[in-house]
């Protein structure tokens, strides 16, 4: 099941049943139109908290500068791989899940769940340190943007997680899995990822 | 599963590690030197974020194949972000 070649699967189902391909049909809306309501509307609630923080970092940019340097970048750089990662999974396992592939769709959810865990344990470790080494009271002004994002964030992950653990019960406990649900939640946990890199940039790299 | 991983979607993946190291190396500290308000540095790492934002929306959403209402949607917002971060960092002083 796991050794199907995506691009013969593409090329059998020009001949065969649509359902076959791995990849979306034309105009095709990946997921409920619900959930891109949600997600867009979210993005741009985020896009307000990032106006805020861009504000006051460019009329008092000291703090700021202060507090990212006690921040560690690689830390930064390895959650962004983990989720960059973990989406790559996800996003394989709707591939597989639309070629009716639900073994190998279950192993790339499972892979995808396991970094989404991943990136909370970096992200707890992270705090922990950051809590336990304490900070300036100069850098505070950085840290209450760092620990709202971050928090904010994180439970956007949790939620995620229970949603990528919901596909896995439609996946394995369902006759016929519908590929409109892995695309919805796909959907999230993409979003999940794509408001960790502007978080990423705008924490971490900004000058 | 090495059938998918050879696919079009890993060479995105890597495509967005390797933007991830590059604005890594535009934003690294250095050698602890204190930091300094820096608009090229700033205007390069919020680039390279909105590259990669784009390409998690195109190809992990597979906002590329969607209707077009959700593909303006989706570049209206990315857009908006892109001119607001760096219009209020420019002018916000």
């Amino acid at each position: 099941m796991g050794s199907a070649n995506p691009a013969a699967i593409a090329q059998r189902s020009a001949h065969s049943a649509p359902r076959e391909s791995i990849e979306p049909a034309s105009r095709h809306c990946p997921g409920q139109g619900s959930m891109w309501f949600f997600v867009i509307g979210d993005l741009w609630i985020f896009s307000c908290y990032f106006a805020c923080y861009i504000h006051d970092r460019a009329r008092h940019p000291e703090p700021f500068l202060q507090g990212q340097q006690l921040l560690s970048q690689g830390i930064g750089v390895l959650n962004t791989v983990i989720l960059l990662t973990s989406s790559l999974f996800v996003a394989l396992c709707v591939q597989a899940t639309r070629a009716r592939e639900i073994v190998t769709a279950s192993r790339f959810l499972a892979l995808g769940f396991a970094c989404g865990a991943g990136f909370m344990l970096v992200k707890g470790g992270e705090w922990y340190l950051k809590i336990h080494a304490g900070f300036p009271e100069s850098t505070e002004p950085f840290f209450v943007y760092y620990f709202m994002f971050t928090g904010l964030h994180v439970v956007h992950v949790a939620l995620g997680l229970l949603i990528l653990a919901l596909l896995w019960r439609e996946l394995r406990g369902t006759k016929e899995p519908r590929v409109e649900f892995a695309e919805t939640s796909a959907t999230y946990w993409h979003m999940v990822d794509l408001l960790w890199i502007a978080i990423f940039a705008l924490l971490y790299l900004v000058r | 599963m090495t059938a998918y991983l050879r696919g079009p979607l890993t060479l995105v993946w890597m495509l967005l590690v390797a933007a991830t190291v590059v604005s890594w190396w535009l934003g690294a500290r250095g050698d602890g030197r204190p930091l300094q308000v820096n608009l090229a540095v700033t205007a390069g790492v919020v680039a390279i974020a909105l590259v990669k934002i784009r390409l998690v929306v195109w190809h992990f959403m597979e906002v590329r194949t969607a209707p077009s209402w959700l593909r303006y949607n989706c570049d209206g917002w990315l857009v908006f972000l892109a001119l607001m971060v760096l219009a209020l960092y420019r002018y916000s002083s």
